[in-house]
C-alpha cells in the first residue's frame, strides 16, 4: 500500500496543504487531524484553513506516500476515542527538509536580486 | 436563539454527513469518523461564535470542500483498486454495526439513491429547476407553518395553559358588543365558581416610573392575588402577591416581569426589597417573574395588586376575568354554567331586570386565553398558509409535468431494462427514488430558506403578531418539513409511473424508436395537471383580487381629517392629579409648542384609538328629551380636546362656532359633537341642546346649571377607531366642562401641524415639556400618517403575501401550459407539416392549438371559480366593504387567466407555423 519515494526530490515542489501538514507534525510533534488543522491555522494566522475533506484527503495522500503514519492504539486517554494520531516519518522529514531548502534557495535568489537593484 | 442554532448545527451536520456519501467508500471507512467529529467540532465553534449565519457559512464551505475533493478521491480510489490485485482488504478503521438484513436494505437504498443522484446529475438543468421550484414551495410552507405552529397551535408557555379561559360579556343592544367585567360580575363568578379552580381579575394600566435618570412611562398589569394560580406562574425571585397586598389600604408593592427586570433594572438579582416610585408613590419590589410570562404580555414591565370591591355593583366594566378550569371540567360545560348564572344577576343587583337584560341582548362568552390573544391574526394566518400550500401544489404539478415528459422520453430505456429482466418493482423503485431524492433535496434547501426567512421575520419584527418571539424551527417544524418533502416526492413520483411502463416490452421498444404522437391518455393526464394548476391559480387570483379591492376601498376611506404634516407627541401628567392643574399644564405646553418655528397649529387630545391613547364611552342624557324609567339611555364616546384641535386636524366645522381658548380656561359648560351624534340622537338639530353624562338625580327638578353642557358646535365625522371601523357618535369636551369631574387627563397627545420636517420637531417639543415640568415623561412621538399606515399594516401584509402567491401561481400555471403546448407542438411537427402542405394557413395552425389550450383553460377556470366560491366563507373575515363573492373579481380573475393562457399558448404555437412541410415530412 505504501511506496517509498525513490528520492524526496520527485515530490517537489510540495502542494501547500502537504507542506503545512508535514510542517505541523514536524514542528509540534504527534497530533490528530483537528490539532493539525488548528496548528496550521495558528501558524498562518488564519490564512490557510484546511476544511475536513481537504485535510483528510491530504492525510490519505501523505500516508500513501509514506511521509506520515498513523499511530495505532496510542490515543490520548483524555481525548476523544474516535480520533487517530499521526506522526511524520523519516522520509517525510527528508521531503520537508528538501522543500525547505528549495524555498530557501528561492528566498536567497530574491534577496540577491534586491541587493543588486539597491546596489 | 441558542436552541434554534443548536438545531441548525444538527441539521447542517446531517446534511454534511449525507454529502460525504459522494466520497468513495474506502475513504469514508478510513477517515469518515474523524472527519465528522472534526466537522461537528467546527460547527459547534461557529455556533459559539454567534448564531446561525456562521454555522451556515461553515456548513456551506464544508459542503463545497467535500464536493471539490470528490473527483480526486474517486480517481485515487480507482487507481488503488487497479493497483491492488487482491480485493478490498479490511481497513482498520472500518466497523460494521449492521446486521445482515438491515445491511442489505441499506445497501439497496444507497444504491438506489446513488443511481438517482447520478441520473439527476446527468440533467442539471432539469434538476436545478425542479429543486429550486420545490425549495421555494417547501420553504414558504415550512416558514409559515413555523409561524402558525408557534402562534396558533402550540399552547401558551404556562402549565396546562389550555385550561385558562377568559370570561366576557356582550350587550349589542346598547352598542356595547364587547364588555369585560365589573366588580359585580366578578362577585357573581367568585361566589359560583364550581367549574373553575381559580378566578382572577386584571386590567392594563400605565404609570410614570420616577426616581431614575429620566422619568419613564411603563406598562403595568393590575392583578388580583389569584392571578398567579390561574396562570400557574410563580415568581422566580421573591414572592407572589398575597390577598393582603390586594386590600384597599395595603402598602404598595410590585412584581417585575422578566422584560422589566432586565430592561430597567439590569437583571439585578438583589432587586427585591428595593423601592421605586410609581406615579410618585413609593412602591416596594417584592418579586420577579420568569421569562415565559413575557411572551404573553411582552410590553408589560411590572405587575401591581388590583383591589376589587367585594361588594361591588354591576355598574362599571373594565376588568378582565381569567379563570382556570378544574381538571375534568370541559369548556362547553363551563360555558353552560356561566350562561346559566346570568339568571341570578337580577337577584344580586336590584336595579337589573330580566327584561332589561333581554333588551340589551345580554350574553356571555368563555374562550381560551390563547384564542383570545390570537383572534385577530387567526384568519389571515390560516389564509396565508393555505395560499402558500396552493403554491406548493402548483409547484408539484409543474415538476410532475417535467417528470411526465421525461418518463415519456425514457420509455425506451425502461423497456430495455424490463427486457433485461428488471422487475417492475425494481423499476418503480428507480423512478420513486429519483422523485424522493428531488423532494428531499428541495426540502433541505427549503428548510434553509425557511430558517433565514424566520430569522428575518423575528429579528426585524416586520409584522405585529402576538407570540412572535416564540417562532422558531423546532422539532415539530422539522418533522413537518421532512414529511412534507417525502409527500411531495411521492406525489410527483407516482404520477409519471402510470405513464412510464409501456403495455408490452416489445411495444415500448418499437414505439420508442420512432417519433410518434403520444397517446391520448398521456395528453389527458398532462391536460388534467395543467387544468388543476390553472384552477388553483384562479382561486389565488380571486383571493388576491378580493384583498386588493378591500385594500383600495380602505385607502379610499376619508378619515375625516388631514393626516399629512401632523406629529403626535404623548405626554403623561400622571393619574389621580387635579384636573384643573393638569389642564393648565397641557395648555401651557400647547401654547409654547405653538410658538416653535414652523408650527402652524397645535391641538391636544386624549389620543386616537387606532394609534394610541384612549377615548371613553358612556350613557348620557339629553335635557330636552327626558326618558322613562325603563328606557335605556343612549351611549356615546367622548374625549377631551383643547381648542385649535379641530383646526390642527383640519376637521370641518359644520354648525355653530369653534372651540376657543377661553372655553377651557373658564370651565364653561360647553361641548362639541360630531355629525353622527347630531343625526343619531337629535335629528341633526344639535346646536343649543344640553346634555350630561351623569344620571340626573331623582326628584331634583332644578339641576345645578353647570351639570348640563350646551352643544356649541357640530364637526365633521372622523374615523377615530380605524379606517375599517364605523364612525361612532362622539362628544368633544374642552378639557374640562363646567364642574364635571371627568374624564381624567392623565395622558394626552399633542397634535402638531407643521410644514417642516416632523421628526426634527420632536426634540424641541421634548425641551419645551422639560421646561414646563421636568417630572413629566414624553412618550414616543410619531406622525399621524405613520399611525394610519400602521393601522392598515395587517391587511397590507396579508395583501402583499397573497398577491405575490397569486402572481407566482399564475406564472407557474402559464409556464406549465407553455411547456405542454411546446411539447405537443414538437410531437405534432409531422402532422402540421402535412396540414401546411395541404394548404393550411398559419392562423389555422395557431388556432388549432389555441382552441385546445382554451378548452383546458376553461376547465381550469370553472373549477377554480368553484373552489374560490367554496372558500369565500374563509375570506370574509379579512375583507373590508367587499363581498366575498364580489362579481367584478369573479369575472376579472378568469379573464386575466384566459389572457395569460392564450399568450402562453401563442408563443410556442407560433413556432408551429414556421414548420417547413418538407423538413417535417422528412423528420420520420
Amino acid at each position: 500500500m505504501r511506496r517509498d519515494p525513490r528520492s524526496p526530490l520527485d515530490l517537489l515542489p510540495l502542494k501547500p496543504a502537504w507542506f503545512h501538514v508535514l510542517l505541523a507534525l514536524s514542528a509540534e510533534g504527534v497530533g490528530h487531524g483537528f490539532q493539525i488543522r488548528t496548528r496550521v491555522e495558528e501558524r498562518t494566522e488564519g490564512r490557510v484553513r484546511l476544511w475536513p475533506a481537504t485535510l483528510y484527503g491530504t492525510i490519505r495522500e501523505l500516508t500513501e506516500a509514506g511521509l506520515i503514519e498513523p499511530l495505532e492504539g496510542e490515543a490520548d486517554p483524555d481525548d476523544d476515542q474516535r480520533r487517530r494520531y499521526y506522526r511524520i516519518t523519516g522520509p517525510g522529514q527528508r521531503v520537508l527538509r528538501a522543500e525547505a531548502d528549495r524555498m530557501q534557495s528561492l528566498v536567497d535568489e530574491v534577496h540577491a536580486g534586491e541587493a543588486r537593484t539597491v546596489g | 436563539m441558542t436552541r434554534r442554532s443548536s438545531l441548525t448545527v444538527r441539521f447542517m451536520l446531517w446534511i454534511c454527513r449525507c454529502w460525504t456519501l459522494w466520497l468513495p467508500r474506502t475513504f469514508r471507512a478510513e477517515y469518515g469518523r474523524e472527519l465528522l467529529v472534526d466537522l461537528e467540532h467546527s460547527l459547534r465553534e461557529a455556533h459559539e461564535r454567534g448564531g446561525i449565519p456562521p454555522i451556515l457559512a461553515a456548513g456551506i464551505t464544508t459542503l463545497w470542500d467535500i464536493t471539490r475533493r470528490v473527483p480526486r478521491e474517486r480517481l485515487a480510489d480507482r487507481r488503488a483498486r487497479a493497483r491492488e490485485a487482491t480485493p478490498a482488504t479490511v481497513h482498520p478503521g472500518r466497523r460494521n454495526r449492521m446486521s445482515g438484513g438491515g445491511r442489505e436494505i441499506m445497501t439497496n437504498l444507497i444504491r438506489e439513491v446513488r443511481l438517482a443522484v447520478r441520473a439527476l446529475a446527468l440533467r442539471p438543468g432539469f434538476t436545478i429547476v425542479a429543486v429550486a421550484t420545490l425549495a421555494l414551495g417547501i420553504g414558504a410552507n415550512v416558514a409559515l407553518f413555523a409561524v402558525v405552529n408557534a402562534i396558533l397551535i402550540r399552547p401558551l408557555p404556562f402549565p396546562e395553559s389550555d385550561r385558562v379561559v377568559v370570561i366576557r360579556h356582550h350587550a349589542p343592544g346598547i352598542d356595547l358588543p364587547n364588555l369585560n367585567n365589573s366588580s359585580g360580575t366578578i362577585r357573581l363568578y367568585r361566589e359560583n365558581a364550581q367549574p373553575f379552580s381559580a378566578l382572577a381579575a386584571y386590567t392594563n394600566a400605565q404609570r410614570n416610573l420616577t426616581g431614575g435618570e429620566e422619568p419613564a412611562r411603563i406598562r403595568l398589569l393590575q392583578v388580583t392575588a389569584d392571578f398567579f394560580d390561574v396562570l400557574s406562574v410563580q415568581p422566580r425571585l421573591g414572592r407572589p402577591f398575597t390577598s393582603a397586598d390586594t386590600q384597599r389600604e395595603a402598602a404598595p408593592v410590585a412584581i417585575l416581569t422578566h422584560a422589566g427586570w432586565s430592561g430597567r433594572f439590569g437583571s439585578d438579582p438583589g432587586v427585591t426589597g428595593r423601592t421605586v416610585e410609581l406615579d410618585g408613590v413609593p412602591t416596594q419590589i417584592v418579586g420577579v417573574l420568569p421569562p415565559s410570562f413575557s411572551s404573553w404580555a411582552p410590553e408589560t414591565a411590572a405587575l401591581v395588586p388590583l383591589y376589587v370591591d367585594p361588594a361591588g355593583d354591576f355598574g362599571t366594566f373594565g376588568l378582565e376575568l381569567v379563570a382556570r378550569l378544574n381538571t375534568g371540567a370541559e369548556l362547553e360545560s363551563a360555558r353552560g354554567h356561566v350562561r346559566d348564572l346570568q339568571a341570578r344577576l337580577p337577584e344580586m343587583f336590584g336595579d337589573l331586570t330580566p327584561e332589561f337584560l333581554d333588551e340589551i341582548g345580554w350574553s356571555t362568552s368563555v374562550e381560551r386565553l390563547r384564542d383570545i390573544m390570537t383572534r385577530n391574526v387567526r384568519s389571515p394566518l390560516w389564509i396565508v398558509l393555505g395560499t402558500v400550500g396552493f403554491v406548493l401544489l402548483i409547484a408539484c404539478a409543474n415538476v410532475a409535468n417535467l417528470f411526465l415528459v421525461r418518463a415519456e422520453a425514457r420509455r425506451k430505456e425502461t423497456a430495455i431494462r424490463a427486457a433485461l429482466g428488471a422487475s417492475r418493482r425494481r423499476l418503480t423503485a428507480g423512478f420513486l427514488s429519483e422523485s424522493i431524492t428531488l423532494g428531499i433535496a428541495g426540502g433541505a434547501l427549503g428548510v434553509l430558506l425557511a430558517a433565514l426567512g424566520i430569522d428575518l421575520l423575528v429579528s426585524k419584527g416586520a409584522v405585529d403578531l402576538p407570540r412572535l418571539s416564540e417562532v422558531h424551527l423546532d422539532a415539530t417544524v422539522l418533522a413537518f418539513s421532512g414529511i412534507l418533502s417525502l409527500l411531495v416526492g411521492l406525489a410527483f413520483g407516482f404520477l409519471p409511473l402510470t405513464r412510464a411502463f409501456p403495455g408490452s416490452v416489445a411495444g415500448g421498444l418499437a414505439g420508442a424508436g420512432r417519433r410518434t404522437t403520444a397517446g391520448p391518455e398521456t395528453h389527458r393526464t398532462r391536460d388534467a395537471l395543467v387544468a388543476g394548476q390553472l384552477a388553483i391559480a384562479v382561486v389565488l387570483l380571486v383571493g388576491s383580487g378580493l384583498v386588493l379591492r378591500s385594500f383600495t376601498r380602505l385607502r379610499a376611506v376619508e378619515p375625516g381629517f388631514d393626516a399629512e404634516g401632523i406629529l403626535l407627541v404623548g405626554l403623561s401628567y400622571g393619574s389621580g392629579s387635579d384636573l384643573a392643574e393638569a389642564s393648565r399644564f397641557y395648555r401651557q405646553v400647547k401654547d409654547r409648542v405653538a410658538t416653535l418655528p414652523g408650527v402652524e397649529k397645535v391641538g391636544v387630545t386624549s389620543g386616537f384609538p387606532f394609534s394610541e391613547g384612549s377615548v371613553n364611552g358612556g350613557s348620557f342624557y339629553i335635557e330636552s328629551r327626558p326618558r322613562g324609567e325603563d328606557e335605556i339611555p343612549p351611549v356615546t364616546m367622548y374625549k377631551p380636546v383643547c381648542h385649535d384641535y379641530f383646526e390642527a386636524l383640519r376637521m370641518p366645522l359644520l354648525e355653530g362656532r369653534t372651540m376657543q381658548a377661553s372655553d377651557g380656561e373658564e370651565r364653561r359648560a360647553l361641548v362639541w359633537v360630531n355629525q353622527t351624534f347630531a343625526n343619531a340622537f337629535l335629528d341633526g338639530e344639535a346646536i343649543g341642546e344640553r346634555i350630561r353624562f351623569e344620571e340626573p338625580e331623582e326628584g331634583q327638578e332644578e339641576q345645578e346649571e353647570e351639570d348640563w353642557a350646551r352643544i356649541t358646535g357640530v364637526v365633521g365625522d372622523v374615523r377615530e377607531f380605524g379606517l375599517d371601523e364605523e364612525v361612532r357618535p362622539m362628544v368633544y369636551l374642552p378639557l374640562i366642562v363646567g364642574n364635571w369631574g371627568y374624564p381624567e387627563l392623565d395622558r394626552m397627545y399633542l397634535t402638531i401641524r407643521s410644514d417642516r420636517d416632523l421628526a426634527g420637531l420632536a426634540p424641541s417639543v421634548r425641551r419645551v415639556v422639560r421646561e414646563v415640568d421636568p417630572r413629566v415623561p414624553v412618550l414616543a412621538s410619531r406622525t399621524l400618517e405613520e399611525a394610519l399606515a400602521r393601522s392598515m399594516a395587517d391587511m397590507a401584509y396579508t395583501m402583499v403575501l397573497i398577491v405575490v402567491a397569486a402572481s407566482v401561481a399564475l406564472l407557474l400555471g402559464a409556464v406549465g401550459l407553455f411547456g405542454v403546448v411546446s411539447y405537443v407542438v414538437g410531437q405534432r411537427t409531422r402532422e402540421i407539416g402535412i396540414r401546411v402542405a395541404l394548404g393550411a394557413r398559419g392562423e389555422d395552425v395557431v388556432g388549432l392549438f389555441l382552441r385546445q389550450a382554451l378548452r383546458v383553460t376553461a376547465v381550469g377556470a370553472v373549477l377554480g371559480l368553484g373552489g374560490a366560491f367554496a372558500l369565500s366563507r374563509v375570506m370574509r373575515a379579512i375583507l373590508f366593504e367587499v363581498s366575498a363573492t364580489d362579481p367584478f373579481t369573479f369575472v376579472a380573475a378568469p379573464v386575466l387567466l384566459v389572457g395569460v393562457a392564450l399568450f402562453a399558448t401563442w408563443l410556442p404555437a407560433r413556432r408551429a407555423t414556421l414548420v417547413d412541410p418538407l423538413r417535417a415530412l422528412d423528420s420520420e
